[in-house]
């Protein structure tokens, strides 16, 4: 068992809560991703048995949502917005400047398991553009000194 | 798992709409689609995604229309016909609609189609044809989904055992994903991703080996999903087509075969869509289970066995042969000491060809077609056979608000019954019930499941007539007069001893009661018990009490290709009375003689009292739920011809042993499990030296000097006579007294026995297929998680199977809807006679398990 | 006596002068063909027996689509189509019968993957029959064919269907 008996119990509570046990499937997911990090079939098929429908169609709605990881992930993941009002203000230098100074590429994990850097569209933050998610915090209106220093910040609390 | 939604149909009047398509007026009821509209007037306008029996999508947009007042194109499947509409399905703005869409499907759609086997059928080639242009404006890179290990240019990917995926060439209809689901109620294939990567694939850790997969690849519009039978053997425009009739199903399933012009070679079943009875969708079964017909194991020639080992002679020898001892036993012992069986999957001819043969020529009334059933009543007129001789219509399965299944696997048994149901509950939200002594799969829709204990049944139906009395859900004067002829039972006392809860049953009562039109459907697990006619009974009564009959249809629904034309043809012993009239009219006379069925003659083969069996295409040794006992009589048989397509338990006793053709050779007629007549065309010449059934009997004749009775145009008029006695016997008018009898409880024997076919087998011959094999190839042992536990087995793991009178060893397989203690064995595969376990006598089998330990 | 020097005249003088055109032939290159132990070379878009082409790591094109047995005006050819060991169809029979071939050229018309071509061979009479039935293996030629303008290959390398690589 991957889900431990507290994530089961807030699934239930939270399938309860709708008419039609489909409609839990996205709670159900976001609780297995606050608990693991990411998903895969095991919890696809975990979440099934708890709410009780065809694990397919969980992993149908699962990897429809780019948001959730599918494969392990560092413990930050850093997600740059790419697109339109980020990408004005300079989200692909950010990109760039991420990828060097953590040594990777996009999509890859740095090898103390710390960071993995993806793109991501639009978080709605476009006010504050160019603009980083760590995690399910954001990090807003980026320079590359402001990065030094969030990597910098996680690094030291890791 | 249950279904999610189940839109209950709004029983409003059918109001009706005009509209015009084309200039022309159309009228349809309220709520049909402007596809649809414009399909019943003979439009034509090109779709994908849409499929008649599934709800629509509009997921791939080809069906663009436009219509007045609407400032864009509309897509036809999903827009409701309204009044006053003015629709063009060819104006120029919808022309190049289309010519659109074409182009945006293309976009990532792999120009493979030399190598493709939808070729020269593909929806997409034909619409490109149609509406498309010569080129594209598009050069770049197409998407390819391609598996890492993968080292082919053509990325194919394996999802199950008869299905191949090529995600490249997949347009995203989405067709595949709904049928499974809403159709079929399987859920082993999806859709991941979204974009340009979305995807088809199986689901997470699981292979598509439902039993109707086949179905994903023929609607499959494109060449995405293909199957190993079909894929890369032939083109389809050197095929032809000829209209048949599945012989694996009692429906019937209107198929069509595609065979080569110059070789004597069956290439694949596909479907040929009938509403009244499969609409249009085959299951496995059938769609692979034609490949016996092609098997290089076929037989070829007669054998006839001299001196202990058989040798292949001529037909004139072998037939020879048989007549002059049949005449020898016939003349020194009597005709009764020669007994007959037949396969309940051969044609009217064959059947009614080999009763009169029996009957007429031999004076013999000792002949069968329940190969398969222990303990048959003597007489042939009793309660359980007047139900199975009720009338019954798939189609009426459809709008029927309650369906009751009472003692059947349906996905076991009765594939298409199966989907009918599910299509009642998926689309006009119907009410299911299912009353079995062991769960199904059938019953994941379910509104309650009621599983009872094994070899209990008739005290669940009285249990519910007993509800339907206490909570006043009938008028009293029939209470009243139940009361009267049953008597009062204690309904907790009957609940209690079928292991049920009192509510259940009340629930089944109350929808009964309430119900408008209900099916009572009635399956194997009744009709094979030893205790078929008290349960038959008690079925009756329940009849009686909630009126069913005149709701809807209560029935024992026919199990294989020509049950019920073997019924109404007579091939039992003692026929109904009106069957019995009717031969009389015919032949002028019928044999007085004792007659005996199937138990009955293998009993008195035991005893030597019958000397010769004549086998016609069945396989006893195989079916007959007590090897030990059908062995003994075979064995001691003087004179023993078995015909069959393939070398059998029973040709190996045999001495004359016949080939038979298969039904794809000649053609015939079967009556389905509804009584609706229907003829399977030859496709092939005979493979070898095969002959029909009614043929052999035919040329048998001939050397009884009885060939006049045996001219072809003769015999037709006459099954069409007999098959025209319209009349069903009349269900017992009164109430009658439940009265069925116990088994002895052996100690240590625990586990009740259930024999059953395998979704993807039926009958004996199936296992020849390749592909079915490659479903499920070998006899398991299918128990519930729990027991598995208790005995610490797993998947795949030897178990140890025993009876007081055998046992075996085979692989145990835990099923995911077992929750009771019960095992399921599969009868279709010869490399493991899983009937050795049964005892003839008993009403349920016991058995106990044990880990064999390495 | 007259009659007679017009009669000798006529041998001497006006014999020649009729020999002139076959003498001046002497001197001429012969139009005829030195055949059996010369071939004589044919045009670039001659349509002789078939061969079928290969890609440039050798595996055969010939994916047995059917096309050019659909093309074929005279049903001269026949194929039967196979999975090979990376699941790739490929042809397992291939014949074409010569007999029966009337040599037009639409199989190499039809032909989508470039396999089928006709070549510049004329020399097939046989006194066996059977031996006009032309088999895949007779038909394979060794290497990729580069040298014939009219048959050139425009894919060389195999890729996948739909991509656009063309290499001429």
């Amino acid at each position: 068992m991957i889900l431990t008996e507290e994530s089961i119990q807030k699934i239930k509570e939270k399938a309860a809560r709708y008419p039609h046990r489909k409609s839990a499937i996205l709670p159900a997911l976001t609780v297995a991703y606050r608990q693991v990090g990411h998903l895969n079939d095991e919890i696809y098929r975990e979440i099934g048995r708890v709410i009780n429908i065809p694990p397919v169609e969980i992993a149908e709605a699962a990897t429809f949502y780019t948001m959730f990881p599918k494969k392990p992930v560092g413990k930050y993941l850093l997600q740059v917005c790419h697109n339109l009002s980020c990408a004005l203000v300079g989200a692909d230098s950010m990109i760039t400047y991420l990828e060097d100074k953590l040594g990777i590429k996009k999509g890859e994990t740095t090898d103390d398991g710390l960071f993995t850097l993806i793109s991501v569209e639009c978080l709605g933050s476009c006010a504050t553009a160019p603009m980083i998610q760590i995690n399910h915090d954001f990090h807003e209106n980026l320079t590359r000194e402001k990065l030094d220093k969030l990597l910098e910040e996680l690094r030291a609390k890791a | 798992m249950a279904q999610e939604t189940n839109e209950k149909a709004a029983a409003t009047p059918v109001t009706m709409v005009t509209l015009t398509i084309d200039g022309q007026s159309v009228t349809v009821p309220k709520g049909k689609t402007v596809l649809e509209a414009a399909r019943s007037v003979g439009i034509d306008i090109p779709t994908f995604c849409h499929h008649p029996k599934l709800k629509s999508v509009g997921s791939c947009r080809i069906c663009y229309v436009e219509i007045e007042k609407m400032p864009k194109l509309q897509v036809s499947c999903a827009t409701e016909a309204m009044d006053g509409m003015v629709v063009s399905t060819n104006s120029d703005q919808v022309k190049q609609g289309r010519r659109a869409v074409i182009e945006f499907i293309l976009l990532n759609h792999p120009l493979d189609c030399p190598t493709c086997d939808k070729g020269g059928e593909c929806d997409l080639q034909n619409l490109t044809f149609a509406h498309g242009t010569d080129d594209s404006r598009n050069d770049f890179q197409k998407t390819r989904f391609r598996e890492d290990d993968m080292s082919t240019t053509f990325d194919d990917k394996s999802i199950g055992p008869e299905i191949v995926l090529n995600r490249n060439r997949c347009i995203l209809c989405y067709k595949c994903v709904r049928s499974n689901k809403d159709a079929f109620g399987e859920y082993d294939l999806g859709v991941y991703e979204r974009g340009n990567i979305a995807q088809i694939d199986s689901a997470p850790g699981e292979q598509v080996d439902n039993p109707f997969s086949g179905n994903l690849v023929e609607i499959c519009p494109v060449g995405a999903l293909t199957n190993r039978d079909w894929r890369y053997k032939i083109r389809v425009w050197l095929t032809e087509t000829t209209p048949s009739v599945d012989n694996f199903q009692s429906s019937g399933s209107n198929i069509t075969f595609s065979k080569e012009r110059q070789k004597n070679k069956i290439y694949r079943v596909t479907s040929r869509p009938n509403d009244d009875i499969d609409d249009g969708w085959l299951p496995d079964i059938t769609r692979y289970g034609y490949q016996i017909v092609n098997s290089p194991d076929r037989l070829k020639k007669p054998l006839i066995k001299k001196g202990g080992t058989q040798v292949e002679v001529s037909w004139d020898e072998a037939l020879d042969t048989i007549a002059k001892r049949l005449a020898n036993i016939k003349d020194s012992k009597g005709s009764v000491c020669i007994g007959g069986l037949a396969a309940p999957s051969l044609d009217n001819r064959s059947l009614y060809g080999f009763s009169k043969f029996f009957r007429k020529v031999l004076h013999s009334n000792n002949v069968d077609y329940r190969s398969d059933c222990r303990m048959l009543p003597s007489s042939s007129d009793t309660i359980c056979s007047r139900l199975a001789m009720q009338p019954f219509s798939i189609s009426d399965l459809d709008d029927s608000d309650v369906i009751v299944v009472f003692g059947s696997d349906l996905i076991r048994e009765h594939h298409n019954e199966y989907l009918r149901m599910r299509k009642a509950f998926n689309f006009n939200g119907a009410r299911l019930f299912s009353i079995t002594p062991y769960a199904v799969k059938a019953a994941d829709i379910a509104e309650l499941e009621v599983v009872h204990r094994p070899g209990k049944e008739e005290f669940v139906l009285q249990a519910v007539c007993q509800a339907a009395v206490e909570d006043r859900l009938v008028d009293d004067q029939t209470a009243g007069r139940f009361r009267e002829q049953v008597g009062n039972v204690d309904l907790t006392e009957l609940c209690r001893s079928a292991g049920i809860s009192t509510d259940s049953v009340k629930q089944i009562a109350r929808a009964l009661a309430s119900g408008k039109k209900i099916s009572f459907v009635v399956g194997e697990i009744v009709t094979r018990s030893r205790e078929r006619e008290p349960i038959a009974a008690a079925i009756c009564n329940l009849n009686k009490l909630f009126g069913l009959h005149d709701k809807g249809q209560v029935a024992i629904l026919a199990r294989y290709a020509n049950s019920k034309g073997a019924q109404k043809l007579g091939v039992v012993p003692v026929p109904h009375k009106m069957l019995v009239d009717k031969m009389n009219v015919l032949w002028s006379e019928t044999p007085s003689c004792e007659a005996h069925n199937t138990d009955a003659m293998l009993a008195l083969l035991k005893k030597e009292e019958i000397d010769s069996l004549f086998v016609l295409g069945a396989n006893p040794m195989m079916v007959y739920p007590d090897l030990q006992f059908a062995r003994e009589g075979l064995e001691r048989a003087d004179f023993l011809v078995a015909c069959d397509l393939f070398e059998t338990e029973t040709t190996q006793l045999a001495d004359v042993v016949l080939p038979l053709c298969s039904w794809a050779e000649y053609d015939g007629d079967y009556v389905n499990l509804e009584g609706r007549n229907q003829t399977a065309r030859a496709a092939i010449k005979p493979i070898g030296e095969s002959r029909t059934g009614f043929d052999i009997m035919a040329a048998l004749a001939a050397r009884f000097e009885a060939s006049d009775l045996f001219e072809v145009d003769a015999i037709e008029s006459e099954i069409s006579q007999m098959l025209a006695i319209a009349d069903t016997p009349a269900l017992p008018q009164e109430y009658t007294q439940v009265r069925a009898s116990e088994d002895k409880e052996k100690d240590g024997f625990d586990i009740p026995l259930y024999l059953c076919d395998d979704p993807h087998h039926s009958g004996h011959l199936t296992e020849k297929s390749p592909s079915l094999a490659e479903f499920s190839g070998e006899a398991y042992a299918e128990i519930s998680f729990d027991l598995a536990n208790r005995l610490k087995l797993r998947n795949g793991e030897s178990v140890r199977v025993e009876s007081p009178v055998g046992k075996i060893i085979i692989p145990v397989k835990i099923s995911e809807i077992l929750n009771t203690d019960v095992v399921l064995l599969p009868r279709n595969f010869s490399s493991t006679p899983t009937t050795a376990l049964m005892m003839r006598k008993r009403r349920v089998d016991m058995v106990k398990l044990s880990k064999v330990d390495d | 006596m007259n009659e007679v020097l017009k009669a000798v005249g006529n041998v001497f003088l006006k014999m020649p002068l009729g020999f002139v055109v076959t003498l001046r032939h002497f001197f001429k290159k012969p139009v005829t063909l030195d055949y059996p132990y010369k071939k004589k070379p044919m045009t670039p878009r001659y349509r002789g027996k078939h061969y079928l082409e290969r890609y440039d790591d050798s595996t055969e094109r010939c994916v047995c689509c059917g096309l050019c047995a659909a093309a074929c005006p005279a049903d001269a050819i026949y194929m039967e189509p196979e999975e090979n060991e990376k699941g790739e169809r490929r042809a397992k029979i291939y014949e074409i019968n010569l007999l029966r071939c009337i040599f037009c050229g639409f199989c190499e018309e039809a032909c989508p993957e470039e396999a089928i071509f006709l070549g510049q061979d004329y020399e097939f009479s046989d006194v066996n029959r059977n031996a006009f039935i032309y088999t895949k293996e007779e038909m394979l030629v060794k290497h990729p064919r580069k040298d014939n303008p009219f048959k050139r290959l425009y894919r060389r390398v195999r890729k996948v269907h739909g991509v656009t690589d063309k290499i001429s």
